[in-house]
This record gives C-alpha cells, structure tokens and sequence, in this order.
C-alpha cells in the first residue's frame, strides 16, 4: 500500500504544477495588473500611486523568465510563494493571506464539523429508515420528499430559513457571528440547520439506492435466518456492507470541512474561508483568490488519497497496489 | 421517584433546547449605551492620510480629532473650531495667503502601546502643532499614496519636498529605511507649513484656495503621532497603522476585526472628557439649536450637555442587505436605510406606513450633496465640441428627451430631486426656482433641435438611417441594463438609436482615460459644501482625457474656465453668485452634461434613538447621538418572543404521519 500511496503523491505534486500552470495564465496574464491595481486603489488613483501599488505587490516584475531576470519575474515568483505556503498580502487590503486564512478556519471548522457530521449520522439514519420500509407509502413519501429537497437550489434553503426561522419564528439570529463560546451557537444554530436540510435530500436518494440493494443480497436474508434483529440487520450488516459508497462520498468532503462553504458562510455572515473567497471574488482580489483555488486542488488530491487508503480499511479484501 | 428524576432532567434539556433567543449580543449588554451599526465591508485602510471611503471615515473620524468640525445642526454648513481655537481667517502676505491654526492646549493622545515603544513605557504623550505637519508631510509622501495630494499642492513648497523626498530615496537606498521622520527631515521640511510653537501652526498657500479649511475637518489631516507610523509596521506581529489608527478623537478602537466586528469605546484622554468646563465647540451638544430641530430630533434636556452620550460603537459586519434590514426591524440595529425590496411596505404615498410608525420608527429624508448625470464626450466628433453648432443642438435634443422625475420614480423608488444644474441643495449658487431650460421633458421642441442639428426625424444624412451612438457603461448587470434601456428608449422616440455598450469596469475606465466613447452616466460626491468642489467637474484641466482628472465629459470652455479661477477663490456672496449664474447659464447652452438627479437619502431611527439629524458631509456624527437603552431593551423583547408552536406541530404531523404505515408494516409482518 505504500507504494501505492507515494505513487499516487507522486502524481498529486504532478496536478499541482500543472494547477500552478493554470493558475498562473488566469491570474497573471488575462487581467492587466493596472486594472487589479485601480480597483485596489480606487478611481481617484493616479499613475503614480499605481505603480507604487504594483511594485509592493510584486506586479511590476517581468512576466516570464528572460535575458537579466531568470529568476526575477513572476512566473517564478509564483510558484516560489506557493509551494513555500508563503501567500504573501491580499490585493485588496494588503492583509497577510496566510493570517487570514488562520483566523478564518476557526469560523469554517465550526461551521461545516457539526454539518457534516449530524448531516452524514442523519443522512443514513433516514436512509436507512426508509430502506427497510421500502415499498410502503413511508418510502415513496420519502423519496418524494428527497428529490423535492435535492431540486430546490440552496439558495432557497437559506432565504427561506432566515425569513421563516429568524424572522417570522425569531428563534435564531438571521445572520452574523460572534467568537464568544457562550453565544458562537446561536449564530451557528441555523446555518447548520440550512445546510444538513439541503443536503439531506441527495444524501437519503444516494444512501437509500445503496441499502436498497444491499438489503435484497443473500447475506441479510441468512442473517435474518439465524435469528438477527431488524436493528442488528440493519446498523451492522447492511450498513456494514455499503460502506465503500458511502466512504466515496464521504472521505472525500473531510479535507473541505476546512475551507469551509461560500453561499451559507457568505449569506449569514460568518468569518470563514468560505466568506473570505466570496469577498476575494468580489474585490478582485487575486492574490487571495489563486491562494484559495491552490489550496483546494491541494485538498482535492489529498481527499483523493484518502479516500482510497480508506477502502482498504472498510473491506480487508481491496488491496491497493 | 425515578419517573419524576427523569422528566425532570428531560424538562430542563427540553428548556435548554427551546430557550432560543435571535438576541445576536450578549445580554449584559443590553443595559448599556451601544450604538449598533452593520457594516458591509471594512475599510481597505483607516489612515487618516489615506482613508478616503464612507466607512473609513465613519470610524477614522471618530480616533482621529480634526483641527475643524462642521456644526452638527446648521445648514447650510457651518465650520466651528475643533482642536483649533478658532477658525482661521485668510491673510495676505505679499503673493501668499496664510492660515494660522492655534490648538488647543493640554491635548493628549488615546493610550496607546506605540508611545511606551519611544517614552520610556508612556501610555500617551500631548499632541502638538509638530504632529499636523507631519500629517501634511506624510500627504505629499509618494510612499503613502495619499488621495488629498492635489489639495494640499496649493501649499507653498510642498510638492517640491515630495520631489526631494523621492530624490532622496532614489539617491541613497540606506535613507528609505530610517525612520519615517527623519527621511522627511533629511528632505527638509514644507517652507509652506511653519511650526511657530508647540500649539501654533502656520499654512502657506501659494495662490488664494479658501477650500483649504474644508480639508481640516477631514482626517487627513488629523494630528498623527510619528511614534504610531514608526511602531504600526505590521513586523513582528504588531499590525500596521492602516489597521490600528492612533488619534486624540471622541473614542478609540478596542476590536478590530475586520470580517466581523469593530468595537469603539470612549477615549477618556479627549480633551472632552478631560476637560468639560472648557465647553469647546465640538465638545458639547450644541446651545444655538435651529427652530426647525426643537422637539424633531433634540430633547429639549440635550443643547449644552458634554458630549459623548453613546460608551460604545459597535459595527457587525452583514453581507447582504436584506439581512441587515430584518435585524433593524427587530431591533438589532438602531439606525438604518431602506432596502429596495421592502421600500413599499416602509413608504407609502412618500410617508412612513402606519405599521412602521406603531413600532415607533422615523424616517428623516435628506438630500445629499451629491449630483448624476449623463454626459456627452466634448472630443467627440459627432456629439462634442468638434462637431459645433450641430453636435450643441443634438446634445441639447437629447437632454430634452429625458424625464429625471420618471426615471427616478422608476428606478429609485422616487429617493432623488430632478437636477437643473450641477449644483447640488445645500451648496452654495443652488437656487430652488432655477429651470434649465433643457431640462424639463418637451419631445415636441427636442425634435426640433433634432432637425435644425441637420438630423430630422433621428435620420442621419450621410447614412439614410437613424443616427447611432453609443453609450458605454462598465455595469453590466441584469438591472444595470435595464436602467440604461430607459434611456435609450428615450432617444428612441427621436428616432436616435444609441447601442449600449457594457463592459467590465476596468474596461470601462480605460475607454473613458482613452477618451474612446460618446456618452456615459456617471456621479459625484462632494468632499466638501462648496459650488468649486461640483464646478471644477467641468474645468479644463481636470480634463479625464489629457490629465486624468473628473472632468470624464472632456469639457472645455475658456470662458468658462476663466468664470471658474474668479468664482474659486471668492468668499460666498452676490458677486460670486452672479459668476456662478453665468458659468450655469454657459453649461445650459452647451450641455456636456444631463443633469439627472441629486440622490435622496431616507433613513430610519428607532424612537430610543436620540439628536439624529442627517449628515450629508462624510464625517461621523456619533458623538452627538444618544439613545435610551431600557426603551431599546424593553422594545426588543416584545417583538422578538419566540414562537414555539410550529415545532411541535411539525413534529405531531411527522408522527401522525409515520407512525401509522410503521404499525401497519409491523402488523403486516407479523
């Protein structure tokens, strides 16, 4: 297996310079550091101010390696910032990008842990509840009520949810944040709550199809044969036995708990690093905003990975060679 | 004895459960004066030379005390002393005219770490006339890349010290890394700024420029302690000064964070708090409150009470609108705008709507200094200066065509007064009877222009088809274009057929530096409440094209120019009104631009919100709020009481719903 594994990091630092490549010709060559710069600056600026600008920020080097600056340009000043993890300061607001990225996965974590985790406990519980009454009017109105979940855009979830929860019911704050323990879950409470409700919907239709089937194998009807109960069937062997679907899924969102989810922390108003692309977005900030992709290629291969390792661990018989 | 045990224990987790509260502040809190604002987004930076934005100013301008103030009531603007003695007057010696500031005595600094670092562990240290000038020094630093440069040029010698300071850096690299004051020592400093003492402070213009003591009331030049430059570097895990701002003002900043919270107390080092029985303007609520405010927006208990009443300012950042809305309407915030999408359950027939007035919410409407408009590229050959007497007529056909009322009935939810001329109400030169005569909607006499511009009926000769133009914008949303559909239908009815042209923003930028576009839209903001800071829009040399300056319309008239140098430099009065009649009268004729409408600002206050009077002016006004925190309290738990029933009612359908196809699935098995 560990053979496997280096091969496949091996092939991730691959990605990641072909990542790097990519990010360097849409945030290098398309958008004319001027422009990054007057938006940074503002309208008034003038041309002096500008070139000020792009000289702290390292715009005004040469673009690719040539005759007098092989190593002083911005190609390779790229790649050395991002496999340094030396980020450098945000265009928008000369901020450390890397602080920013340390004070805004506290606020993510927080976000998208209990998200996960009660979204993922309660996506197979129903799942599995309505497995085992297949057939009966309790499973079609859960599938019905699944697909209507899944068709309706998050966006609806949350609008909804502040119009109805903290407005009309006022049992959580619409939106903001504060860091203090005794309070953080108040603001916490309904993101959460919006973000497992979107969820739920796929989770259930993609976990029921799962237990559906393996619910018909042979094995659940010996079990059931040697006298196992419905709760026994269904939590140890069923579940047990679907597992590499679900670890599929599953693993793979663990290293994105981190960087946390842009519309839930954008719309509610929590400092995550979700919010902070959203407004990187908005600023034109790209410094920021080629640090977050890179970060999410380099989470994405690692997610990968993991989620192969993690077969291994579910069903003794894969061996990964 | 069990059974009880445990429905009690489940009683407390039910309660601790269902005890939810939408109360985003902590509860110890609610006695006490804290002001609530939301915020979308903090400022890029809050030094004072730099900081040039609404937000920054809202929390720059509250740390950093100004030699001047506005008064808070007057209108139309008044200047009153603020850390100067008094407001200086012009005096003429030989070609210059000179300014002398006198502080106040006995000012210190808010406590603040950077002084420890340089005074042997001082918390504070007083503020002196040093400390201006070196704000002025810091202004002419290209380094610091501050946006009032082109005030502060009419200050004798300091663009000369700028250019020795770059000399300087240029020359030997070692001095770019000495401490700030003393690379400004080594240019030697502004001949225009004198330090005759530690409280007295002379500015030397070199041509008349009596705006100059508008710039007094803005941050920029607000006293800066060089120890702050020098400690807020942003090495070692101090922050830099663009997020740390250390002044002598009303509060100081306690929480600075960014993506959520900014927390500002009351400073107990200003010379306010320190020293009431000095009951300096700007210290204490104003005694000469006008008629019109008595009883509207100040208790008769607050005129000549030491000022400030608000302990704490707290802004929340909220990302979207609507949000931040609803949390005003429970109360959360104290003060707010209208969102677009709620405008008509707020304002009815141009009032507060009764459900709103029962919640004991006002509306104060203001209009701001501020102007839109359409204009027209002068270096254009078919609709500017190139094209004569023809390009005239069609720019005034045009103008003719285009109905600000509707417009802003359409689009704006009525919140703007149709524009006449570039002057904005509450300047100086507006004057509420004026008509333009080009501006009130006449389709009849604009096809006329039309055709006497050599294009009748929209058709352009040299084509035989109607006549195209286009109209460049850099927004290219969904509700941008149909704004800017309302104006090409417009000239549609003439027969003119303008393409629009959207680009992204930059883009747009460029096009309009590069002078490649024939009509845009645009606004302006006055920095201060003077008809030079809305004339000079139109000035030759701030042409966009050949200087990069606001004039975006490229407009020039030496006529008009010479009116603008005279108007400039006069005091307010009759002969500078009969200029400024005349330069209207000039821009009526030629109509570079379409002047649309002055925007409308309606804002509402909580009834426990107290002396709130609209500011036009971007300078914060906090200090002089005051609000009643057990009304507040008291408010808020009326209207935000939980409602519980709709949980347990979902939670009995969702029963009622299962458990019967479960007892059925069971009954059948068996």
């Amino acid at each position: 297996m560990l053979a496997y594994v280096v091969r496949r990091v091996a092939y991730g630092l691959v990605t990641v310079v072909g990542v790097l490549f990519l990010l360097f010709l849409l945030f290098f060559t398309i958008t004319a550091p001027d422009d990054v710069a007057r938006k940074a600056l503002g309208e008034k600026a003038q041309q002096e101010q500008i070139d000020q600008w792009k000289r702290l920020h390292g715009y005004d080097r040469p673009l690719l390696p040539g005759p007098g600056h092989v190593r002083d340009n911005m190609l390779v000043e790229h790649f050395r910032r991002m496999l340094t993890f030396d980020f450098g300061r945000s265009d928008a607001d000369d901020t450390v990008i890397l602080d920013r990225i340390k004070d805004g996965a506290v606020p993510s974590i927080l976000l998208t842990t209990p998200l996960f985790l009660v979204g993922l406990c309660l996506g197979i519980l129903l799942s599995l509840f309505v497995a085992f009454f297949r057939e009966t009017y309790i499973d079609r109105t859960g599938v019905f009520l699944a697909v209507l979940g899944m068709s309706l855009s998050i966006l609806l979830y949350i609008i909804g949810a502040q119009f109805l929860v903290g407005k009309l019911l006022r049992w959580f704050p619409i939106s903001g944040y504060d860091p203090d323990p005794a309070v953080v879950w108040r603001f916490l409470a309904l993101p959460v709550v919006v973000g497992i409700l979107s969820s739920l919907g796929g989770n259930v239709r993609f976990y029921r199809t799962v237990f559906v089937e393996e619910v018909n194998r042979d094995y659940v009807r010996t079990a059931r044969a040697k006298g196992a109960g419905d709760g026994r069937v269904m939590l140890r062997h069923v579940l047990g036995n679907a597992m590499i679907p679900i670890l599929t899924n599953v693993v793979m969102a663990i290293p994105f708990l981190f960087t946390g989810s842009l519309l839930l922390e954008a719309f509610f108003g929590i400092p995550g690093l979700g919010s902070m692309t959203v407004d990187a977005i908005d600023n034109n900030d790209f410094a920021t905003l080629r640090t977050m992709v890179y970060i999410d290629a380099l989470l994405f291969i690692l997610g990968q990975i993991l989620t192969d390792v993690s077969y291994t661990v579910a069903d003794p018989r894969i061996r990964l060679e | 004895m069990n059974l009880v045990r445990r429905l009690v224990r489940w009683s407390i987790a039910a309660y601790a459960v269902l005890a939810c509260t939408n109360d985003p502040y902590p509860s110890t809190d609610a006695p006490v004066k804290v002001l609530y604002r939301p915020f979308d987004e903090a400022p890029k930076t809050l030094d004072p030379a730099v900081a040039y934005t609404t937000t920054a100013h809202d929390i720059s301008g509250l740390v950093n005390a100004t030699l001047l103030e506005y008064h808070y009531l007057k209108r139309p603007y008044v200047l009153v002393p603020g850390l100067a003695r008094a407001v200086p007057t012009a005096e003429l010696r030989g070609a210059q005219t000179v300014y002398r500031f006198e502080l106040l005595s006995d000012l210190i600094y808010q406590d603040d770490a950077c002084f420890g670092a340089h005074h042997g562990g001082a918390r504070t240290r007083p503020v002196t006339a040093r400390d201006v000038e070196f704000e002025l020094m810091r202004i002419a630093d290209p380094e610091v890349n501050s946006p009032a440069l082109e005030p502060f040029a009419h200050v004798v010698d300091l663009l000369a010290f700028r250019q020795r300071l770059t000399a300087l850096r240029a020359a030997d690299p070692a001095v770019a890394v000495l401490p700030v004051p003393e690379q400004y020592a080594r240019a030697r400093r502004i001949a225009g700024v004198a330090v005759t003492s530690d409280t007295v402070l002379e500015l030397a213009l070199a041509e008349p420029y009596p705006q100059i003591l508008y710039w007094f009331t803005m941050p920029f030049t607000a006293p800066m302690p060089w120890e702050a430059v020098a400690f807020y570097d942003g090495q070692e895990g101090r922050p830099h000064l663009a997020d740390h701002p250390v002044g002598a003002g009303p509060y100081r900043i306690v929480e600075y964070d960014k993506q959520s919270r900014i927390v500002l107390e009351r400073n107990d080092n200003w010379h306010g708090a320190r020293h009431p029985e000095w009951r300096a303007p700007g210290t204490v609520f104003p005694v000469d409150v006008p008629a019109e405010d008595l009883g509207v927006t100040v208790p008769n208990t607050t005129p000549g009470a030491p000022l400030p009443f608000i302990e704490r300012v707290e802004l929340r950042r909220e990302k979207e609108r609507i949000p931040a809305f609803n949390k005003f309407l429970q109360g959360y915030y104290d003060a707010s705008g209208i969102v677009k999408e709620s405008f008509d359950k707020v304002v009815q027939n141009d009032r507060l709507s009764p459900e709103m007035s029962e919640r004991g919410i006002a509306l104060r409407k203001s209009v701001e200094p501020a102007i839109y408009y359409v204009g027209f590229n002068m270096d254009d050959r078919v609709l500017g200066a190139p094209g004569g007497n023809r390009a005239q007529r069609l720019r005034q056909a045009m103008s003719l065509a285009i109905d600000a009322e509707e417009y802003l009935r359409l689009f704006l939810n009525g919140r703007g007064v149709p524009a006449q001329s570039l002057l904005p109400p509450g300047i100086f030169g507006f004057e509420p009877a004026y008509r333009n005569p080009y501006r009130t909607p006449d389709l009849p006499r604009a096809k006329r222009l039309l055709a006497e511009a050599g294009y009748p009926g929209g058709i352009d000769p040299a084509t035989g088809a109607p006549l195209r133009l286009t109209f460049d914008t850099g927004d290219t949303s969904a509700e941008g274009r149909l704004n800017y559909t309302y104006y090409i239908n417009s000239w549609r009815r003439l027969g003119i057929d303008v393409e629009l042209q959207a680009t992204s923003y930059n883009r747009f930028q460029e096009k309009m530096r590069e002078g490649g576009f024939q009509i845009f839209n645009w606004g302006w903001v006055a920095d201060y409440p003077d008809p030079e800071n809305f004339m000079f829009l139109l000035w030759s040399k701030m042409s966009r094209k050949a200087n990069n300056g606001p004039n975006t319309a490229n407009y020039s008239d030496p006529g008009f120019d010479a009116l603008f140098l005279r108007m400039k430099a006069m005091e307010s009065g009759p002969k500078r009104l009969s200029i400024i009649r005349e330069m209207r009268r000039r821009l009526e004729e030629d109509c570079p631009w379409i002047p649309m409408f002055y925007p409308e600002q309606y804002s509402l206050y909580h009834g426990w919100l107290h002396n709130v009077k609209p500011f036009g002016m971007s300078t914060p006004q906090a200090k002089y709020y005051d609000l009643d925190p057990a009304l507040r309290a008291e408010r808020r738990r009326v209207w935000n009481r939980p409602v519980l029933w709709p949980a347990f009612l979902a939670l009995g359908l969702l029963l009622a719903l299962v458990a019967p196809g479960i007892a059925t699935f069971f009954r059948e098995r068996q």
